[in-house]
């Protein structure tokens, strides 16, 4: 077997970097994959709290750089999922105490035996993202409808492009609020693509299920209600290769508009008959 | 009846707005992003997009009579490709004595500001035409432009670092592009 490597960007701290690699993981593992997910933002790790791990965790990545153990007995079993497991990163060292080769043995090393690697890439541009980079063949680019994340993910594109190793990146629009983009105040989805040039992965909207499902340290895919989990299990599916259409977010939205447009109408008759 | 237009007014303005300032808000950040992820992509400052502008103009004059107003300079986004698109409105060919005329007398000033240029460095366009003169031998032309903008660096303290920094940033990236068709 021969896994595929994908780490998950932004440039841009706070987009829902971290949020995405739980999620799709979660996903792919519940589609009947091998997983690992990979934090490499080291210092300052979250992945294990969105998963609900952190109890867990007996020994980081940096333990296995510096050998004080194997690299399976790093990996954390997730607690629903036998599938899905995690390599925490370290919470008292820095992006300097794993290198490019390092992390590139260890994702050699984990293609092995299970189908997808997933890198949760530190916010930046500087060495974190280098060495989340080096191991991976695949990247998403994870941005929000907003000027300044959008300008990062730009930046962080033209990175990858120049990268040989990276054979393909996808676009993430997360955090899309599909009433606003109806009242034209924020972005909408072919306008951030348009500017980005880079082919969409995925569509999330908004969600404040998330939110609660960070709380609990339970991915919101898990939750068959919700439209963001829906959207994430979608991006899995996707990632497998299955042609799977992007949700219809501006259903709601007309219906807003329907009814806005039918406030203004009536008052625009009264206004005509005054 | 005042009380009834006021509250008419306000009720009004709650449905009204999303028609006239916030159909912009989203224009306005797609439009201000376009402007600033072509600089991040091309690395050029709007001061020296204007200065290629000039250039490009007196370039193109000497073979044709074109509306200046009415060029247009812009970075252009096809798929994943930045690409330079100039457009250029024609008023008409000039003839060969026109051009011929025209590089002769374009050399000669050039040979005046080039003489100008090792008196007293002032201006910055100046400078730009004094690396383009001598493009063809490229350590040359960046160690010459060092040298100037260092001069210049002194003497008029009252401009400001970044007027400098693009000075310089303009000199190393024009020497090896506009080399060629100035130093005909």
């Amino acid at each position: 077997m021969s896994g595929r490597v994908i780490v998950i960007t932004s440039g841009k701290g706070g987009v829902g970097k971290t949020t995405t690699s739980a999620n799709i993981g979660t996903a792919l593992a519940k589609a009947g994959n091998k997983v690992v997910l990979i934090d490499t933002d080291i210092g300052l790790r979250n992945l294990d709290l969105l998963l609900g791990l952190e109890n867990r965790i007996v020994y980081t990545i940096v333990d296995v750089v510096e050998e004080r153990c194997k690299l399976k007995q790093a990996l954390v079993k997730d607690k629903k999922n036998p599938n899905l497991s995690l390599l925490a990163a370290a919470q008292t060292r820095d992006k300097s105490a794993v290198s490019q080769e390092q992390l590139k043995d260890i994702c050699e090393k984990l293609k092995k035996d299970n189908d997808f690697i997933l890198v949760d890439c530190p916010a930046g541009i500087e060495q974190g993202f280098q060495n989340a980079v080096a191991g991976a063949s695949e990247a998403i680019v994870v941005t929000t409808p907003e000027m300044s994340a959008i300008r990062d993910a730009d930046r962080i594109i033209g990175l990858l492009a120049a990268r040989e190793e990276i054979e393909s990146y996808k676009l993430l629009l997360n955090r899309v609020r599909p009433n606003l983009i109806a009242t034209n105040d924020m972005m909408s989805v072919e306008d951030v693509v348009e500017l980005l040039a880079c082919d969409l992965i995925g569509i999330i909207p908004e969600d404040t299920g998330i939110i609660s499902s960070t709380n609990k340290g339970d991915p919101i895919v898990n939750d068959e209600k919700s439209l963001a989990g829906q959207a994430y299990r979608n991006v899995a599916r996707r990632i497998m290769g299955e042609e799977v259409e992007f949700l219809n977010l501006e259903e709601d939205k007309n219906i807003i508009g329907k009814i806005k447009n039918f406030f203004e109408k009536t008052i625009k008759e009264i206004k005509a008959k005054i | 009846m005042s009380f009834f237009t006021d509250f008419y007014n306000k009720v009004f303005s709650f449905f009204k707005p999303q028609e006239n300032v916030e159909s912009n808000v989203k224009d306005v950040a797609r439009s201000r992003l376009k402007l600033v992820l072509m600089q991040d992509r091309t690395n050029l400052t709007p001061k020296i997009l204007e200065q290629m502008r000039g250039e490009l103009i007196d370039l193109l004059s000497k073979y044709v009579e074109l509306d200046k107003e009415l060029l247009e300079l812009n970075f252009e986004q096809e798929g994943d490709q930045v690409a330079l698109m100039l457009s250029i409105p024609v008023i008409r060919a000039k003839d060969e004595k026109e051009i011929e005329e025209a590089i002769k007398k374009d050399a000669l000033l050039k040979g005046i500001k080039l003489a100008d240029d090792e008196d007293e460095p002032d201006e910055t366009s100046e400078e730009s035409e004094v690396t383009s003169e001598n493009g063809e031998e490229i350590t040359q032309t960046a160690e010459e432009g060092e040298s100037v903008s260092g001069e210049e660096n002194q003497e008029s303290a009252a401009d400001n670092n970044e007027e400098q920094a693009a000075v310089e940033n303009e000199q190393t990236e024009s020497s090896d592009n506009e080399s060629s068709p100035e130093a005909v």
